[in-house]
């Protein structure tokens, strides 16, 4: 799996104006269905950033939306029973993921390869079997209901969750934005060259000393505090968590997000194909025929997989949009160790 | 101890897993893909199945059982030829063709749901009957399916030992490479692998229509369920396919039994420990 630095190809004009697009966004629309959109994205696009990540590592996990789930009945439970005030049980909510990823890392990623794909379809599995029947502390099928967050004021200005999605909204592109520059800086740092040598060759990276296991259990612990964080965050904005919200098919739709929007970028890959994919999700099940939508979702996944080059995603049409539109030579050069270091 | 109707349930349902399982195996041996598209190969064969059996022309069920067997056989070779061929290769992981079955799984329960509505269908009227055995009876619908599946079982037997096919498919799963250079066509390998093993799947699903209720999702627990069962075995092992058909099939049943819905996190677990000690399965050779 070559990986193509697109640091390059972004430049920071445009990144900056789409930045500026999302947040003004609420003064064209305030409609709750289109903001919506844009939030639920926002939280797969979170989802698949861990995803890709532990990907970087060479490890395939199938079982991300278990640690969604996680996150959303840690907040959830913090909130409701333990009467912990919404904003702590929101971070602990994070740091509970993320300590579960860390233990369940350690003993897990040991297994390579489709091994390790089935492993964590199980463990995601008996997550949700336990949220099922521990009646006494998730309620079982009936689920539970997330309270809404406190209004804050700040100064003059009261921000008031329990009338509008906008505060949600910006509450999201913060969220988004965290773990965008986290994981951006994470892949552009000399961790992020170790994990893509790792996924390259894993036996030669092993004998250049680079311990597998050290950065597997990082990429597997960031992923999951950040994933349950997502899920926290989710749970709270739809204001319900039942167990099959963040079942084996949300993880096998956080998979397919992924690598239609590419792998070669982890945040741009992410918010691209989280983007596109529940956007056509949703649009899709508007049709008036029914069922209509699983057949179309599938086809255009397949269809993207089919027709793009070998081993590209969604972003990759951005590189080469740009190349040929500013003429930059392809073979560019991959900055060297010292550049790497200095930034 | 539980009663011998949860006994014979369980051997239900390995026959099932089995069956399921051997051929996700022999697409694993040859391909080196999991086809987690599996699970749709069964539905659709019981769909099949169904509209032969109560159609106006009333095609007998055995006869509609082979029908299914082919029918299905030649879309999982039609997938083979574009989805999965085009995926492989040098340059692509296991992820693209992962994903790609992946998504499979929804185009195909999504065209099943458009065009047979998504309503459970029944297919009781076929082998109606119980056989008495004193203490407990079994339907003749059960004995049919273990029957079939002994059939099966013997056929491959004689298909993979005793013929030209069988002997390029097992020299194909050992050295591709070697293989080809010996005149096996391992694409073409490929693709009759791919048949046969959606084959088994579309005639697993069409046996157990009259047992079960059809619907476009009941692909889905059986798919869980044999991949469960060639962990166990092994990846890759076609005895290990079927041991682990039978022990999943088993504890599936008594552990339900005792433990009723918990039964399905302790089978997980047990997967998990197994990949954890011995990531080869109890059949598999070891992993390099």
């Amino acid at each position: 799996m070559p990986f193509i630095d697109y640091k390059t190809l972004i430049p920071k004009t445009v990144a900056w104006f789409f930045a500026a697009l999302l947040f003004i966004l609420p003064v064209f629309t305030t409609s709750g269905i289109t903001l919506s959109i844009f939030i639920s994205s926002g939280v797969w696009a979170i989802a698949v950033m861990g995803f890709t990540l532990i990907l970087r590592t060479g490890q395939f996990s199938m079982g991300q939306a278990a640690f969604m789930a996680l996150g959303a009945y840690a907040s959830a439970i913090f909130t409701l029973q333990l009467g912990i005030p919404f904003w702590p049980s929101f971070l602990l909510a994070g740091i509970v993921s993320g300590i579960i990823a860390l233990i369940l890392g350690l003993v897990v990623l040991r297994v390579g390869g489709i091994y390790f794909s089935i492993i964590t379809l199980a463990l995601a599995e008996i997550i949700r079997i336990l949220a099922q029947q521990w009646e006494g502390v998730t309620h079982g099928v009936r689920g539970l209901r997330p309270p809404v967050p406190p209004t804050i004021a700040l100064g003059g200005l009261e921000i008031n969750f329990s009338t509008s999605t906008v505060p949600y909204y910006y509450f999201m592109i913060i969220l988004v934005a965290i773990t965008a520059v986290v994981f951006w800086r994470m892949e552009h740092s000399r961790i992020g060259g170790t994990f893509s040598s790792m996924a390259a060759n894993q036996i030669l990276a092993e004998h250049q000393g680079i311990h597998l296991m050290k950065y597997r259990v990082i990429a597997f612990t960031v992923a999951g505090i950040f994933t349950g964080f997502a899920g926290a965050y989710y749970a709270n904005f739809l204001s319900i968590i039942t167990p099959y919200m963040f079942g084996l098919w949300q993880s096998i739709q956080i998979m397919m997000m992924s690598i239609v929007g590419g792998i070669s970028s982890i945040v741009m890959g992410a918010l691209i194909g989280a983007t596109i994919l529940y956007t056509l999700g949703v649009y899709l099940s508007r049709l008036p025929i029914f069922n209509i939508q699983y057949l179309l979702f599938g086809a255009a996944v397949v269809l993207v997989l089919l027709f793009l080059p070998k081993g590209t995603g969604l972003v990759d049409l951005w590189g080469k949009f740009w190349r040929k539109v500013f003429r930059e030579p392809e073979e560019y050069e991959i900055p060297e160790e010292s550049e790497m270091a200095a930034e | 101890m539980p009663p011998a109707e949860i006994w014979i349930d369980g051997l239900v349902n390995s026959c099932i897993y089995m069956t399921m399982a051997f051929g996700m195996v022999l697409v694993f041996s040859i391909l080196g893909i999991l086809n987690w598209t599996h699970g749709q190969f069964y539905m659709l064969g019981a769909f099949t199945v169904y509209y032969a059996v109560s159609s106006v022309w009333g095609i007998p069920f055995p006869i509609s059982l082979i029908i299914s067997g082919i029918v299905i056989a030649g879309l999982g070779m039609l997938v083979e030829k574009f989805v999965i061929e085009r995926l492989t290769g040098p340059g692509y992981g296991m992820l693209y063709v992962t994903a790609a079955t992946l998504a499979l799984i929804f185009f195909f329960e999504g065209a099943a749901g458009m065009a047979f509505g998504l309503q459970d269908k029944g297919l009781a009227m076929v082998l109606p009957g119980v056989l008495d055995l004193g203490s407990f009876s079994v339907s003749y619908q059960k004995i049919a399916v273990i029957i079939f599946t002994l059939v099966i079982m013997i056929t491959m037997y004689v298909v993979l030992n005793r013929t030209k096919v069988g002997l390029a498919i097992r020299a194909a799963a050992q050295e591709p490479i070697a293989a080809s250079l010996y005149g096996i066509n391992v694409k073409r390998v490929s693709l009759i692998v791919m048949g046969i093993g959606c084959g088994l799947a579309a005639m697993a699903g069409g046996i157990m229509a009259p047992v079960y209720y059809i619907n476009p999702f009941m692909g889905r627990i059986p798919m869980i369920f044999s991949l469960l069962a060639i962990v166990i075995g092994g990846l890759g092992s076609l005895t290990g396919a079927i041991i682990g058909g039978i022990i999943l099939g088993f504890l599936n049943s008594v552990i339900a039994y005792h433990l009723s819905y918990l039964s399905e996190a302790v089978l997980f677990l047990l997967v998990v420990a197994i990949l954890l000690v011995r990531p080869q399965g109890l059949f598999g050779a070891p992993i390099k």
